[in-house]
């Protein structure tokens, strides 16, 4: 498989928590890169100037979805619903999930490009544009937030 | 939950969502490769990515395709990234070394590989002996910066020992001996890179 494709594809459904606009973005993307090759340096990693390019195409879709509200039936990306049916790895992770879609944007993006892109905070910083020293904060609030999604989830799962 | 554990089972999830979506995905290369080909007739886009993955003597023919198509998106980027030119010089590229400064510039030859060991230049200004590229931040990208004056020049892509004559980048084509190459006009007024 292609590594761009599904560090691209990663970062956005990560970003935007829709697998279709995630692939839709990802296909802009790859477009939006050669329309703007002009603006690329060979002194950039190739990753880091599509990812940047991915990540503002993200932003832009998300400003978008909040003026443009559309109401979805609550899915989940994957893994059964049924508590039966469920091992545990899954049912750990459907709750991630849930937690992730609840994480505001600003924390759930570096957290995306930290765990799956595995990408430095430098480079994360770069691709967000905001400067790196937020980046750690955002991802340890980001962390600890997400625990707390989770353990309330695991909470109202037991009590309910 | 552990901080780590956290960590750990936040990439399982992303990978898993990714992993799960791989399925619908399958022809966004096509797509993409469709789109930017339909922009550039001119390069014969899609013979140039068939050729790619025809010439692979691998099994692995399906992975290698989509690594093709791929490549071709990527190969594009290589290909503008080299591009300093103005107007319609591409075309008709009107090289004129009468005129022309001597002055040698600097040309950068791009082509993706991905998965390339070994990735060299040969051309007339090295007497066709292999000028490396090299890859070093590993994406898949591999460049060779070579001063050269101005000039026409003829040349050639050697990838894990295959002969790449058609550099999509290149002004023009030629074919000597059912091989072709690509050419390159360097300089000239402002024509060329």
């Amino acid at each position: 498989m292609s590594r761009y494709k599904d560090a691209v594809y990663g970062l956005c459904l990560g970003f935007l928590r829709n697998r279709a606009d995630a692939e839709d973005l990802t296909h802009d993307a790859f477009i939006r890169a050669y329309d703007n090759l002009r603006r690329y340096h060979l002194d950039k990693r190739f990753s880091t100037w599509i990812f940047t390019i991915a990540a503002n195409l993200c932003r832009n879709r998300l400003r978008y979805r909040r003026n443009h509200p559309v109401v979805e039936p609550p899915t989940h990306l994957a893994g059964g619903t049924d508590p039966a049916n469920i091992i545990a790895k899954e049912d750990r992770q459907k709750r991630v999930q849930d937690s992730l879609n609840s994480l505001p944007y600003a924390y759930r993006a570096p957290l995306v490009l930290r765990f799956y892109n595995d990408l430095s905070y430098r480079e994360i910083g770069e691709i967000l544009a905001i400067p790196e020293g937020t980046v750690k904060t955002r991802i340890h609030r980001a962390k600890a937030m997400l625990k707390g999604l989770i353990e309330k989830d695991v909470m109202q799962h037991e009590t309910g | 939950m552990r901080p780590d554990e956290i960590e750990e089972v936040l990439r399982d999830t992303l990978r898993h969502e990714v992993a799960e979506a791989t399925p619908r995905l399958a022809d966004l290369e096509e797509r993409i490769v469709a789109e930017l080909g339909d922009r550039l007739p001119r390069l014969r886009f899609v013979d140039w990515m068939r050729s790619l993955v025809a010439s692979t003597q691998s099994g692995r023919v399906g992975q290698l395709a989509v690594l093709g198509a791929t490549a071709a998106v990527f190969l594009i980027v290589g290909m503008v990234i080299t591009q300093d030119r103005s107007g319609g010089s591409i075309l008709t590229p009107t090289f004129a070394p009468t005129v022309a400064s001597h002055t040698s510039q600097e040309v950068l030859f791009v082509v993706p590989a991905l998965d390339a060991e070994r990735v060299a230049v040969v051309g007339d200004f090295n007497a066709w002996e292999e000028t490396p590229l090299s890859d070093e931040n590993e994406d898949g990208i591999w460049t060779a910066s070579i001063p050269l004056d101005p000039g026409r020049y003829e040349y050639a892509f050697v990838i894990d020992g295959r002969w790449w004559g058609q550099d999509p980048s290149a002004d023009e084509y030629v074919r000597t001996f059912g091989q072709y190459s690509s050419v390159r006009y360097v300089g000239g007024g402002g024509d060329g890179v």
